[in-house]
């Protein structure tokens, strides 16, 4: 009989004791079949009684229980009566970059300067933040780490959540350049008086926009490879919009910011742009997808943003928008947007509640999100040949009471589900004599 | 009442005029002896009679044929013509045809005085005043200023107001919370003549104006702050009669000196009335209140108050909503208080509210008579408007012995007008002021209309003219279908002209004689030859200069919008009254003993909850008579409202005072908003009762109010009058303003070891201070009453409202909830309680609560936690989700709260993230949102389970109410049903069918004349009907 790995590692824990930081897995090894339960491929496709295998980090075997050859595995899980997943996918994501929020020596999203696209987030994500083991601890196991502010805030890169350093973690260096639209009315709010002006700066900044976009593209054009004389870092960091090797990020909520941007990637020949924010995006579904123009919508547990709007209208924008045909994920970007990526899956579980299907809602988490990042080929679903990043979770792991995970592996690599906040809890259970009752494997 | 007494003095007024106009003679003359004259003195021996006319003595009282006598400033008689004879010179004026009305009279301007620069936020904190002299400590409160001795009379302001119709303002210097004095002017050039009333009135308002001091920075400060010195004045007075003021302080006694005036309270929107009348009632006062052009919105409410209102007339202009995303700014609160804002007066007035008008707020006073009008278009009876210009005013300051009517002794201060006031087309004519009068219209402006025969030199042509006064047109008529323009200038008797002759240009000037029908003068042709003109009137078409105008009822008042409540969206017009509801079948979650109970039945009347079991017979408790609904629960869940411990939701203009390090004095139920949707969100979460607690940015911060989300009250109806009064108190990097910037490094506390001494000399001060008031008990019983009664017993001690609360503390009669994070100063809270004598009722937020748990339990507190919130702070870094399941299995009441409106709708979810992080049974982790936080605020023999007798506080949901898939059906509040799916669907089409028909009504106004506001250039929005108190300012 093949053992049942989760085991060994759990004792480990209540041996080392108290540890600052969680220490990344190695390698698989031994190929690890799964066994039983419901698998949600993130494909939109679900196998009851599922068999899942994997091997040196690689997904080999997807199908039924009763077809597997088990012998084929070194390790096998028993995963019946649980639920399989792919690992969730955080986008718009400071977690890394930011440990403290008040503390400012611990801030490292914002850089200076108005337009800086060759700033790249990868290379300051801090693999050993406390914040990033309690996210995956609920299934999300990989993140767009994105900078801020700013009108193009930076390059985002797209990281696992388990690794040694930032070149351990990292899945794609850099996905795509971050553009913060600038606001086409803004409200003024004096005394108590709130004005909607047309912000008088509008179309400067859109003349401005253009005219970076336009000079990057002609030196893009001009020098089709990067050369060291008269090199440009700025201008590089810009060459892959061009391409279609980068997607362009645009930050934007309103209406009409939306729909000035798509206008925008036609004029300037983006191939790729994906809305980051949307709430206005239901309003102008239509151009989004005539465009191929995707969305990274905004929380869903959010307030609705005017007093007249439907107070569930957050909660359906995602259904709104599978109706319409628009591509779309998931992202957390409110408050304590670190610590938030937890409740993550908890998101996609309002939304199911609002209209998306079952599998939809683990889409907007998984596979439409690596589409997006342009990291489909590798991740975002349980298919063979893709990474084995993905988790089992006793329950349905997109409500609250049954996320509960029992395995996680990152591209095979069984990582570790403890984290600082559980090593606290037991740490005062058993200083007041108070019995476990959370099951941290 | 009101207007019989009105009546009656018109009728003593009357009967005066017609036989003492002698002892009026007497009266002293203008510019008296004190005055040095330069030359010779004109001794005003000359009367002026204003002849013929209609006399709107009062808003009741109209003489036809009327005569008004003015002699030396002032009206000496009134009367029909027969009535009045004068003896003595006398210029007669004939006023046939024309009206006169009594000046208007505006008891809230700022004529005349400096204006008042608000104070900008700075980052740099001024805690003590910077004002020199023996003034009281916060600049925020200036009894000291006195309006007239920084009035500067403007004879461009004086002439537009004159020219308006305004002929005494109540001028102030609208700046601080109490603003000193106000006096009654009249817009003339004269400084001498135009102060009629030196100290006319007393001020105040809740806005600190433009005082940098930083406290107060809200409204609940604002208001303690006024209640405040109302107690120090009181016993300043106290105290200096028996020498023990402890220092002279000249804002007190020119507080004290300014309590007999008439006091005027600038307060704004609907609910700062209702807040000022609480002030008012408190202290024994009777405010007259400016309102800020919402009141509508509660008519009822304020009608309670009995308080004369003061209305703005400045009605909300339309936006252009021809961009439908740009739309979505203005609020359907917006859109329907424009709609409905010029109805304000009359929907008042129907509700039996006293009212004055005021131009304040208004761009130039030229727009203030229009906008009377529409009021009165909108149904304000003409008398009501004409008494709330002119009587309502003069007699609610007492001013009726100067102006409001047109009476002997009164200011000569007269409207000539050439129809009725409130017609559209009338026109104020003349304004007489002080006696003096300014001339809008020309009277004996002439009338050219009329065929001419005009004769050039030996030429005579036919010249028409038409047109009206100020505008003649005139012409050549040369034959029926040829005419030639004729250029005609008229300036008084002058005229010129010039026309086109076959040489070039003729030019003429002249004169006109003879009533317009005999014109002649001098003509130059194109050679430069003079030779003479004239013209003579060959047919005479009248203009009838005064006209009768048309009763402008032919304007078309189109249906207007309900009042909602609250007046915002998913308000209601009518409100939703209490059921008898019996839920069949469901899964009850009773948070009592009995569990949860499968298929069972909720019976629900008079809003409580009489039975909770299976298979109830409504009959058997309502009797077969009562009619009750059914509700079908099988498959659904119900469980009790869900109580949020800490919510800051439902608060106007400041949810901290936070510029002392205790302000133990503010009350959060003082500034309640009872119109913030995030309520009816809230209630779609099925959260019905609250506290709303003061901010943390204070080691003492300010009193909570527990409320219930009933939605469509009075901000006073939302509390919870079951509830024990509680107090916020703060620990940690908030309350040493760790986070606040560099700039924030002055105010006591900066560490955590301040913090406990904060905490230390607080409560020993608020221990002496109830000693000193025992002692004081004991000896005021020794004392005589003959010696009390004669001011020679002991002195009271002075009222401390901070000190107050504090003591309520010590005395066990209030209760704390102390934001905290980390251990030690949990810790460190603990010991003061204990040492002090006092047991800590709430730890909120509480997030290292599990590392102190067993000494909790000890003291006997309980938490009120986040679910799993932590690294937004440093002191947060340790916080963990498993801090309730903790807390719960170490016996102390736990409760998880919000602190967050976005949250505090999803309080069921937070509470199911104690299940999963560290395994609360279900039924205990519901506990944690419903029974619990009813324990920690004292309100769980009300509320917070299912039981019979509480409160029915009852919700119903689709699913397992802790698992994403629960979605609330239907919430109850004390038995009536404020949220449900299917009337939020109602309300939705609601909203969407009155923002259309709002936005179409709007669009349509710009075809209609009415100027539309457009969003690419400026789009004025009031989010909150504060906005024309700022404009107060």
């Amino acid at each position: 009989m093949k053992k049942i790995i989760s085991i060994v590692i759990l004792g480990l824990f209540f041996t080392l004791g108290l540890i600052a930081q969680q220490t990344p897995a190695p390698e698989q090894s031994r190929s690890i079949l799964i066994l039983g339960g419901t698998a949600h491929l993130g494909t939109g496709d679900v196998i009851v009684d599922a068999a899942i295998g994997f091997r040196a980090g690689k997904i080999d075997y997807v199908g039924r229980a009763f077809q597997v050859d088990k012998s084929k595995y070194d390790d096998i899980i028993d995963a019946s009566g649980k639920e399989i997943y792919p690992g969730f996918i955080v986008t718009n994501s400071t977690i890394g970059l930011q440990e403290i929020g008040a503390v400012r020596a611990s801030r490292d999203q914002y850089e200076v300067g108005t337009f800086r696209p060759n700033v790249r987030s990868l290379i300051a994500f801090n693999t050993d933040s406390e914040i990033t083991p309690t996210v995956r601890t609920n299934g999300v196991l990989m993140g767009q780490i994105t900078p801020r502010g700013g009108v193009i805030s930076g390059s985002s890169g797209v990281v696992h959540f388990d690794g040694w350093n930032w070149e351990d973690a990292v899945v794609k260096m850099v996905d795509g350049v971050h553009l913060n639209w600038p606001m086409t009315h803004h409200k003024h709010n004096r005394l108590g008086k709130v004005d909607i002006r047309k912000s008088k700066t509008y179309n400067q900044s859109k003349h401005e926009i253009t005219t970076y976009f336009s000079e990057a593209k002609a030196y893009a054009t001009a020098n089709p490879e990067a050369s060291s004389r008269e090199m440009d870092v700025r201008h590089e960091g810009m060459r892959g919009l061009f391409d279609g090797s980068l997607a362009l990020y645009v930050h934007a909520d309103d209406a009409r910011a939306i729909s000035e941007a798509v206008h925008f990637k036609r004029e300037i020949g983006i191939s790729r742009m994906v809305i980051i924010g949307g709430y206005d995006s239901y309003l102008v579904a239509d151009i989004l997808r005539e465009n191929g123009v995707s969305v990274l919508l905004n929380s869903v547990h959010r307030l609705p943003r005017f007093k007249e709007d439907d107070v569930d209208l957050p909660y359906r924008l995602p259904k709104l928008l599978a109706d319409e045909g628009v591509l779309f994920g998931l992202q957390v970007d409110a408050r304590m947007t670190e610590m938030n990526t937890r409740n993550l899956p908890f998101y996609a579980g309002t939304a199911r509640k609002y209209g998306l299907t079952d599998e939809q809602a683990v889409m907007a988490l998984t596979r439409n999100v690596a589409q997006i990042l342009g990291i489909d080929a590798t991740c975002g679903s349980i298919e063979r040949g893709k990474d084995a990043t993905l988790f089992i979770s006793s329950g349905d792991a997109l409500d609250i009471m049954t996320n509960n995970l029992t395995h996680a592996f990152i591209q095979g690599k069984h990582i570790d589900l403890d984290n600082r906040q559980r090593e606290l809890y037991r740490k005062f259970q058993s200083k007041y004599g108070i019995e476990s009752k959370d099951s941290p494997k | 009442m009101i207007n019989l007494l009105k009546t009656s003095f018109a009728f003593v007024a009357l009967f005066a005029s017609i036989f003492s106009s002698n002892a009026l003679a007497q009266t002293p003359t203008q510019h008296s002896s004190t005055f040095p004259i330069n030359g010779t003195v004109d001794k005003h021996l000359v009367r002026t009679i204003l002849q013929n006319a209609t006399v709107h003595i009062d808003e009741n009282t109209t003489i036809l044929n009327g005569t008004v006598v003015l002699f030396r400033g002032m009206i000496e008689s009134v009367g029909t013509s027969e009535e009045i004879s004068v003896n003595g010179p006398a210029i007669t004026l004939d006023m046939k045809g024309y009206h006169l009305y009594p000046s208007f009279v505006d008891l809230h301007s700022t004529y005349g005085l400096p204006e008042v620069k608000l104070a900008e936020w700075s980052r740099n904190p001024q805690y003590e005043s910077n004002k020199k002299g023996a003034y009281g400590w916060n600049q925020a409160i200036r009894p000291e200023i006195k309006s007239c001795d920084v009035f500067v009379e403007d004879s461009n302001k004086a002439k537009t107001l004159r020219e308006a119709g305004f002929g005494a303002l109540l001028i102030h210097v609208p700046d601080g919370i109490s603003r000193g004095t106000g006096t009654l002017v009249m817009p003339v050039d004269d400084p001498r003549d135009a102060i009629i009333r030196i100290e006319a009135s007393a001020h105040y308002s809740f806005r600190k104006g433009s005082s940098k001091q930083n406290y107060p920075s809200s409204l609940m400060g604002s208001i303690s702050l006024l209640r405040q010195t109302h107690f120090d004045a009181r016993w300043y007075n106290d105290a200096t009669k028996r020498g023990l003021s402890g220092g002279t302080n000249l804002s007190l006694e020119a507080f004290n000196n300014s309590q007999n005036l008439p006091q005027i309270f600038s307060a704004g929107n609907w609910k700062d009335i209702l807040r000022a009348d609480k002030i008012a009632k408190e202290f024994g006062l009777e405010y007259i209140v400016l309102g800020g052009g919402d009141s509508y919105q509660r008519a009822e409410a304020i009608a309670q108050t009995g308080s004369t209102i003061i209305v703005p007339v400045n009605y909300p202009t339309a936006y252009d909503l021809s961009d439908p995303f740009l739309a979505r700014f203005v609020s359907l609160t917006e859109l329907k208080h424009w709609e409905l804002a010029p109805s304000n007066a009359s929907i008042l007035n129907e509700a039996g509210v006293n009212i004055c008008f005021t131009s304040e707020g208004l761009r130039s006073p030229s727009e203030f008579l229009p906008a009377v009008r529409k009021a009165v278009e909108r149904g304000l009876p003409e008398n009501d408007a004409l008494a709330a210009l002119t009587s309502n005013p003069a007699e609610a300051i007492g001013a009726e012995n100067l102006v409001g009517t047109i009476s002997p002794g009164l200011m000569a201060n007269i409207i000539v007008t050439d129809g009725p006031l409130f017609k559209n087309k009338t026109k104020l004519v003349e304004h007489w002021v002080s006696g003096e009068p300014t001339i809008i219209l020309d009277r004996d402006a002439l009338n050219l209309k009329g065929d001419y025969s005009l004769t050039i030199g030996s030429k005579t042509i036919d010249m028409i003219v038409d047109g009206e006064i100020g505008m003649w047109e005139a012409t050549e008529q040369v034959n029926d279908t040829t005419t030639n323009k004729i250029n005609l200038n008229l300036d008084g008797r002058t005229i010129v002209m010039s026309l086109t002759r076959d040489q070039g240009l003729v030019r003429m000037t002249g004169n006109i004689w003879m009533d317009s029908r005999i014109w002649e003068g001098t003509a130059v042709d194109a050679l430069g030859n003079l030779m003479e003109w004239s013209a003579v009137k060959t047919d005479d078409k009248q203009v009838d200069l005064v006209k009768s105008p048309k009763d402008s009822t032919d304007v078309k008042i189109s249906a207007l919008g309900e009042i909602i409540y609250p007046f915002t969206a998913y308000g209601s017009a009518e409100s939703v009254g209490y059921e008898n509801v019996v839920i069949r079948g469901a899964t009850v979650w009773t948070c009592e003993d009995e569990g949860i109970i499968e298929d069972a039945d909720i019976l629900i009347s008079e809003g409580q909850i009489i039975s909770v079991s299976k298979r109830i017979n409504p009959s058997e408790f309502l009797g077969s008579k009562t009619e009750f609904v059914e509700v079908d629960g099988r498959g659904k869940h119900v469980t009790p409202g869900i109580i949020d411990e800490h919510s800051h939701i439902i608060i106007e203009r400041g949810v901290n005072e936070g510029t002392q390090a205790s302000s133990a004095e503010v009350w959060i139920g003082s500034s309640l908003n009872s119109e913030d949707v995030n309520m009816y969100r809230q209630l779609a979460g099925g959260v019905t009762c609250a506290q709303l607690l003061h901010g943390s940015a204070n080691p003492i911060g300010g009193q909570s109010a527990i409320v219930k989300f009933r939605w469509g009250s009075l901000p006073s109806e939302l509390l919870y009058q079951e509830a024990s009064p509680f107090i916020k108190f703060a620990l940690g990097e908030n309350v040493k303003q760790s986070n606040w910037g560099d700039m924030q490094t002055t105010r006591f506390p900066q560490s955590r070891m301040g913090v406990e001494q904060v905490f230390y000399d607080n409560f020993i001060r608020a221990r002496e201070y109830g000693l000193n008031q025992y002692n004081y008990r004991q000896e005021l019983r020794k004392t005589k009453r003959r010696d009390v009664l004669a001011g020679r017993g002991p002195l009271e001690p002075r009222r401390d409202l901070e000190l107050d609360a504090l003591l309520q503390i010590l005395n066990e009669e209030r209760f704390i909830t102390c934001h905290s994070y980390r251990q030690d100063e949990i810790n460190m809270l603990m010991h003061v309680a204990d040492s002090m004598g006092f047991r800590l009722n709430t730890f909120t937020h509480i997030l290292e609560g599990y590392k102190v748990a067993d000494k909790m339990k000890a003291h006997g507190v309980g938490g009120s936690t986040f679910s799993d919130w932590w690294a937004y702070k440093y002191e947060v870094k340790d916080a963990i989700p498993y801090n309730a399941a903790v807390l719960y299995d170490m016996g102390i009441t736990t409760a998880i709260n919000s602190d967050d409106a976005e949250m505090g709708r999803r309080l069921n979810q937070e509470a199911a993230k104690a299940v999963k992080y560290g395994g609360v049974p279900q039924e205990e982790a519901l506990k944690m949102v419903t029974l619990n936080p009813a324990k920690l605020l004292h309100i769980d023999h009300k509320t917070g389970s299912i039981k019979k007798g509480k409160d029915a506080d009852v919700v119903i949901w689709d699913d397992n109410p802790l698992s994403m898939n629960a979605q609330v059906v239907a919430t109850y509040v004390e038995g009536r049903c404020l949220f449900s799916i299917e009337k939020d669907t109602e309300l939705r089409t609601a909203i969407k069918a009155e923002r259309a028909r709002l936005t179409e009504k709007m669009l349509n106004s710009s075809t209609s004349g009415e100027k539309l506001k457009k969003p690419s250039e400026r789009i004025r929005l009031h989010y909150h009907c504060d906005t024309l108190t700022e404009e107060n300012r």
